[in-house]
């Protein structure tokens, strides 16, 4: 353990620009390591950090140590799962999703630690053709460990599905430095009831309540289901239950032809349509929106591209197959379905291999930069405002209301807002750029009043970036007081002195013993 | 007027792997493209078109499978694409492609004005633009990053150079290499796709260009390839510990050690 000082100031943020406060802070390379600071730390509290892409402050620390697993880094090893027919692979919880990519992409892996059992999948692994890890957050910077805290998403979610749908396997150590060994379909929970031994040989067994969950992609609290999997439990627990030590991941061959197309579409309306019909007549992987504001924005800050001046609002669509003519013939029939919605295929961009999806990818990425490079410059003017940015999906027939309720909202504020994301799961990122403190207070009060709009639709308040501390209150309002104090009594389970993540998804406990 | 655009296929990647064994590029796996550069000077010779009126053609050598390559240059407006593939074309080095392409624009003819990409990434020589241009007696500017004016007959250009940038007037016909600030090349439409999946490429052999056989692939090359490799970088990493201040004296020092300050 390190005591802080200005050299650490860095990791007392996380990308959502929020800051706390620590006194130490440990870097372990190894699980024992975790042990160790853990122990030492014994009745402080802890804040398990990532990459600190995070963007509810989740890694935000509240005191106490700071225990960032970013130097827990490596690629442990790889197996073939004969029942499954699929490659897994074991990674420390600081592996990067970047360098899952470029591993798999090159097929080379440090394999000087691997057993023998790990170099012949791999030597199998290269017969096989590409493998990929499917959950795509923006931030590729980000880590595995933080992607499963948070059960991150991304664009390609809403075929895929999130991270929980391709964590086979977790190692937990939990704050009193007891391990558990996690494994899906192993440690299940049969009529609210759960039992596993830990490395020490102790049992933990315990009562696990079930919380309905929004029927609507999901990152917002616990998730408590009936006769679950305990490994889902932790997976989106945002460090709150156990420090994540090793993450098994499950791989799935690469298909053999992607291809994304841009459309631009004359209205909201129009996009809106075009979005119900090509999720009901085609099978996309991904469907994004970029509103007409966010397109305007990228104009006014010079990143148009080839961006046209009447280019109104764009959804991106991208399609995956495993024969070529396959996916054009979608790619096609996507023309043809935005051509009844007033788009014309003349004006759409179209990617047929990766160095052009490269290219619109970056034309995504580049309406949240874009945002987050014109806050950072207002708040050197203004350092109390923020971005204010929104992470809530609805129910498929909810989304044209909610869109409208969105666009109400801004224009009645007069704020300056753009809308983008992912709109196959009807969870667009509004994202409010306030130029003063005044529209800063009037912003998140319309976030407020949204958050309870969707949740009274039967949505979420945060789809994947999960609640940290930014959304403790919301949270509170999706599943009530009763719901908030089940998922205390289940943190009390595996964390009985409540030392983990203090902060993260629900206010700090008073009822949990003093803090020594 | 007629603008021809020279087009080259490579690997979708700068990081080329190498059989160690016969010192030949792995391909498996890589997905071919069109030359980034190449891409910019497509776009370029487009925007001109549309400009002044007139057609682009693209032209590339290689092996048939190449025409994939030239219909997606269709796709994104060219209005015809010519192959120059043939078993005598193989093994070419930069003075036989050169001296192809050249016959191959002979044939074109009528052309007011050809664009290069710069270089290809995968020979990075920069040899093809002005060599087609020699070959053809007619003049050429490399490194062109933005035309200011085009009329029928002539150009005016800026030209990066290795300490800036100069204008350069020159008349027309001429080649022209393009850098890839020059513009945004845009992608192919689903309209561009539809047309290009039933359009054809023009496919020419050796005979059907005025060519010497003895000046056209191995035969006609001054150099042969005698052994691709890639360079060994070796780098040492060494970790510097302790408080800022004290990590910093012990750069100094490592540097000095090392003979990395010059002072």
């Amino acid at each position: 353990m390190i005591r802080m000082s200005s050299e650490y100031q860095d990791y007392l943020r996380d990308e959502s620009r929020s800051t706390g406060h620590a006194e130490h802070i440990a870097f372990p390379v190894c699980e024992d390591d975790v042990r160790e600071a853990l122990g030492q730390a014994a009745g402080c509290r802890v804040t398990v950090q990532g990459a600190r892409t995070g963007l509810a402050a989740g890694a935000v620390p509240r005191g106490g140590l700071i225990l960032n697993l970013n130097k827990m880094n490596k690629i442990l090893g790889l197996r073939y799962d004969d029942e499954k027919q699929c490659f897994l692979l074991r990674v420390q919880p600081g592996v990067l999703l970047s360098q899952v990519r470029r591993a798999l992409h090159d097929l080379s892996f440090d394999i000087s630690n691997w057993d023998e059992d790990a170099k012949t999948a791999l030597s199998l692994l290269r017969k096989s053709g590409l493998w990929f890890f499917s959950p795509d957050p923006t931030e590729t910077s980000a880590t595995i460990g933080g992607m499963v805290a948070c059960n991150a998403s991304g664009a390609r979610s809403f075929h895929y599905g999130p991270t929980r749908d391709y964590v086979e396997a977790l190692r937990v150590v939990f704050s009193d430095t007891s391990v558990a060994d996690l494994r899906r379909g192993r440690e299940m929970v049969s009529s609210g009831q759960f039992s596993f031994q830990t490395d020490s040989g102790s049992i933990v067994s315990g009562t696990l309540p079930s919380l309905p969950l929004p029927q609507v992609k999901n990152a917002s609290g616990y998730y408590l289901q009936e006769d679950m999997d305990l490994l889902d439990l932790f997976i989106g627990s945002e460090g709150t239950l156990g420090v994540i030590t090793e993450v098994e991941i499950r791989l799935q061959p690469l298909p053999a032809s992607i291809w994304g197309v841009t459309v631009f579409l004359p209205g909201t309306g129009e996009a809106l349509g075009f979005v119900q019909d090509l999720r009901t007549e085609l099978s996309p992987v991904a469907i994004e929106l970029f509103d007409h504001r966010a397109l305007q924005l990228l104009r006014e800050q010079g990143h148009a591209g080839n961006l046209e001046d009447d280019h109104h609002t764009a959804v991106y669509a991208e399609f995956h197959g495993n024969a070529k003519e396959e996916v054009r013939n979608m790619v096609f029939r996507s023309g043809e379905i935005a051509v009844r919605h007033g788009a014309r295929e003349e004006r759409t961009w179209v990617a047929t291999n990766y160095h052009d999806l490269e290219r619109l990818y970056l034309f995504r990425h580049a309406t949240p930069e874009t945002v987050n490079s014109l806050i950072d410059r207002r708040r050197q003017r203004d350092p109390g405002i923020t971005k204010l940015g929104t992470d809530m999906a609805v129910p498929d027939d909810e989304l044209v209301a909610i869109v409208d309720l969105y666009n109400r909202g801004i224009k009645a504020e007069g704020l300056e807002a753009v809308m983008f994301g992912h709109i196959g799961d009807n969870h667009i990122h509004v994202n409010i750029l306030p130029r003063s403190m005044d529209d800063y207070v009037r912003g998140r009060q319309l976030y407020h009043d949204w958050a309870r709009e969707v949740i009274a639709r039967g949505g979420t308040v945060s789809a994947e970036h999960g609640v940290g501390k930014m959304k403790v209150a919301m949270l509170r309002d999706m599943v009530g007081p009763k719901g908030v104090q089940m998922m205390r009594d289940v943190k009390r389970i595996f964390d009985p002195s409540g030392v983990l993540c203090m902060g993260n998804v629900f206010d700090e406990d008073v009822t949990v013993g003093e803090i020594s | 007027m007629r603008i021809i655009v020279c087009v080259k296929q490579v690997p979708a990647t700068t990081e080329v792997k190498i059989d160690p064994i016969n010192n030949t590029l792995i391909r498996d796996g890589l997905e071919a493209i069109m030359n980034p550069y190449d891409a910019h000077a497509l776009e370029e010779g487009l925007r001109i078109a549309s400009r002044l009126g007139g057609k682009v053609t693209t032209l590339s050598m290689g092996v048939p499978g190449v025409k994939e390559m030239l219909l997606d240059s269709l796709a994104v407006g060219a209005e015809e694409a010519v192959l120059l593939t043939d078993r005598k074309f193989a093994g070419a080095d930069t003075l036989a492609t050169s001296y192809a392409l050249a016959a191959g624009i002979a044939r074109i003819g009528d052309f007011g004005l050809i664009i290069c990409g710069k270089q290809a990434t995968d020979g990075d020589t920069a040899h093809v633009g002005p060599s087609i241009a020699e070959k053809l007696g007619i003049p050429h500017v490399t490194y062109v990053q933005k035309i200011e004016e085009i009329t029928e007959d002539s150009l005016t250009c800026i030209r990066l150079t290795d300490d800036g940038t100069e204008t350069v007037w020159v008349q027309l016909p001429a080649v022209i290499t393009v850098v890839k600030t020059i513009n945004t090349p845009r992608l192919p439409s689903i309209s561009g796709l539809r047309k290009a999946q039933n359009a054809q490429v023009m496919a020419w052999g050796a005979a059907d260009v005025s060519v010497d056989e003895e000046d056209i692939g191995i035969k006609g090359s001054a150099t042969w390839v005698i052994k691709t490799f890639i360079p060994s970088f070796l780098t040492e990493c060494k970790m510097l510990e302790g408080s800022a201040q004290g990590q910093a004296r012990a750069l100094v020092s490592e540097l000095e050690q090392r003979g990395g300050i010059p002072w």
